[in-house]
């Protein structure tokens, strides 16, 4: 099933950015945070062979005040059609 | 056009509009969505709705930041966060012979569901649920419910078929997601079989494991 476009809006920089932005070799790379950014804690990857790596909690939650952007530019509507309102569940389809 | 050089590690701390490399996650997630039933005899497969999938740090936090909390979510509803390709039903094939641990917050005013429910999200994300080699977790689930919150851990076994071992995999587990659920020690968290609480036609099937 495929969402038809319905209005060509402008994705955010953001977003874009999340698009193109490759992975980090997490276990190659070492990144250099900015200035009172906590690395991920060193002792959770020893010996791990996967693509991504664990990450501790306080590592984690350093995100949640900084990358905001929706999923794409079509997601309030995606959101509706799935998670919707609390209040209509029963509410009919629109025309098709 | 920003004038950046493209060699250089660029993360979401040091331009969160234009970044160039992401935090990878272990595995790829989907985050399912029940419906709470509209009394019509809706059946479930209308009711279980894919949302989304992700598989990187910052994606989760795009979705985390814009969708509806569970603490304005109706009564009856669900979130599920799965491995990808697992559906988070009993009869999917990869959960028939597994089980959950689960805890039930009864007083619903008392907690916060919105910060508990992120911290075993981010447990499960950031793979601090099992050790590499374990495989049981298949995903975390969030109930809503009349006269309580569950949250909930579903394995791919009942640490069957590994003699004591798989038993003390289950309980590690447990730990951890009771650690997650950042309960007190006389908090019991419980393990049940899918299929125990299938026949016992009720998801309070009687505990197998307690941590």
């Amino acid at each position: 099933e495929t969402n038809k476009p319905v209005e060509p809006a402008q994705p955010t920089a953001g977003m874009q950015s999340l698009k193109s932005a490759r992975f980090l070799q997490v276990r190659s790379e070492l990144v250099n945070y900015p200035g009172g950014i906590k690395s991920p804690n060193p002792a959770l990857n020893l010996g791990s062979r996967g693509k991504g790596r664990q990450y501790d909690k306080e590592f984690l939650l350093q995100f949640q005040e900084v990358f905001k952007e929706k999923p794409s530019v079509d997601w309030d509507m995606k959101l509706k059609e799935t998670v919707g309102d609390s209040t209509d569940s029963a509410r009919p389809q629109s025309a098709r | 056009t920003a004038p950046t050089n493209d060699s250089e590690i660029r993360t979401v701390f040091d331009d969160p509009e234009n970044f160039n490399v992401k935090h990878p996650l272990m595995n790829t997630w989907t985050l399912w969505f029940t419906k709470p039933p509209s009394g019509k005899g809706d059946n479930w497969n209308e009711l279980l709705k894919e949302v989304i999938s992700f598989d990187s740090v910052e994606e989760f936090w795009g979705i985390y930041n814009n969708i509806t909390p569970t603490s304005d979510l109706a009564l009856k509803s669900d979130y599920h966060l799965f491995k990808k390709g697992v559906r988070p039903e009993w009869e999917d094939t990869q959960n028939k012979h597994g089980g959950k641990w689960a805890f039930q917050f009864k007083d619903k005013k008392s907690i916060n569901i919105d910060a508990l429910w992120l911290h075993v999200m981010l447990a499960a994300i950031g793979e601090n649920l099992e050790d590499e080699d374990d495989k049981e977790v298949m995903g975390v689930v969030v109930n809503v419910r009349r006269g309580f919150y569950r949250i909930g851990l579903w394995t791919r076994t009942v640490g069957k078929g590994r003699g004591d071992q798989g038993k003390q995999v289950l309980e590690k587990i447990g730990r951890r997601f009771k650690q997650a659920l950042q309960l007190k020690e006389t908090e019991m968290v419980e393990f049940s079989g899918h299929t125990d609480a299938a026949q016992a036609g009720s998801t309070r099937a009687k505990a197998k494991f307690i941590v």
